[in-house]
């Protein structure tokens, strides 16, 4: 949770750009989730995945985890634990022409 | 109706072996009751907490981990002490994989090789035994102990659920080395023979990942509803470059 502010500002840095972010929550209760979104004013798409089948179709081992996926929807990385890994995947991948 | 047949089954009142059950069963539940393991239990996990405690204030005065003097080597003895002491019991189980963790953590794998050789093939603490060796592998980067030891599990444990650990491990460890049909082949063979074990689900989504997940290959689409309740499709973002974040408020 720790992350969000740095994906937020990666975000903003980023969308004019194409990049969105889709959150994939975990947990069993979206009341929480709502609650989460809301105070830490989260503005991308959140959907709640209580019955884990996103989870399982990426085969997600742990929270968080981050997948990043380029323009045609082809996966460019995948499991980054981290949003260090993923902002450096993202600028590689933005670095290519 | 079940009873009575058992009853039937044990012999008549004042047969030999009624009598000697009459004597025994009673005093195989005082030996081991629930009560003592769970007492047991709160015991060691009041060590752990110790041993935790004792390691954090040890690296925030500047401690390091090869230290000799490490509180982790006097908790990994003290664990290992209680193993010895009190065989078989689900505390039993936690104290020998706590002892070897801090020995897998202070870098004495040699002597955590020869600890986890004196545990039997059908010692029930194998379970996660197996995990710490693999740990262990993955740090020296040297599988051969783990792997003959995985493999030996798989032929004589006698909990399903220890050989299918095992058989899953080896899949890991194979994967971590890089050899990715080793690995398909290894998480396969737990979905096959271990179907009932908690393992197999976990294996399936491994070869699922093996065979459908690499970079440069399709993320897998999905349709699904927002919180605010509206439509969401991956497909809709083509064009863009995703971000997937997995997350939980836990």
């Amino acid at each position: 949770m720790g992350e969000v502010p740095l994906l937020k500002e990666l975000f903003e840095r980023y969308k004019d750009q194409g990049v969105v972010v889709v959150g994939i929550s975990l947990d069993e209760d979206v009341k929480l989730v709502q609650e989460m979104v809301a105070s830490k004013g989260i503005t991308w798409p959140q959907v709640s995945d209580a019955d884990e089948t996103v989870r399982k179709l990426y085969n997600v081992k742990g929270t968080p985890s981050y997948y990043l996926l380029d323009r045609d929807g082809k996966i460019v990385a995948k499991d980054l634990p981290s949003f260090k890994r993923l902002n450096a995947a993202i600028d590689e991948l933005l670095k290519k022409p | 109706m079940r009873l009575k047949s058992f009853t039937r089954r044990l012999g008549r009142p004042g047969s030999l072996l009624g009598l000697v059950l009459f004597l025994v069963l009673p005093a195989i539940a005082q030996n081991k009751p629930p009560k003592r393991d769970d007492r047991e239990m709160d015991r060691v996990q009041a060590m752990i907490t110790q041993a935790k405690k004792e390691a954090e204030e040890f690296s925030k005065s500047g401690g390091k981990t090869d230290d000799a003097k490490h509180p982790n080597l006097k908790w990994a003895a003290t664990f290992w002490r209680y193993r010895l002491k009190h065989p078989g019991t689900p505390a039993t189980v936690v104290a020998t994989t706590q002892a070897l963790t801090l020995l897998n953590r202070s870098n004495l794998i040699s002597d955590l090789q020869t600890k986890a050789d004196t545990l039997r093939l059908d010692d029930p603490a194998w379970e996660q035994v197996i995990n710490v060796l693999l740990f262990a592998s993955i740090k020296t980067k040297d599988y051969s102990y783990l792997l003959s030891k995985a493999e030996a599990l798989t032929q004589s444990a006698i909990d399903q659920k220890i050989k299918a650990r095992a058989r899953f491990t080896v899949g890991e460890a194979y994967w971590k080395k890089g050899d990715t049909e080793q690995a398909r082949i290894n998480f396969q063979t737990v979905v096959a023979q271990y179907p009932n074990t908690p393992y197999a689900e976990e294996a399936e989504g491994n070869v699922r990942e093996i065979e459908l997940l690499n970079v440069g290959q399709p993320a897998p689409q999905f349709d699904h509803t927002t919180i605010n309740g509206d439509p969401l499709s991956l497909a809709g973002f083509k064009g863009k470059i995703v971000v997937l974040k997995f997350w939980g408020t836990y």
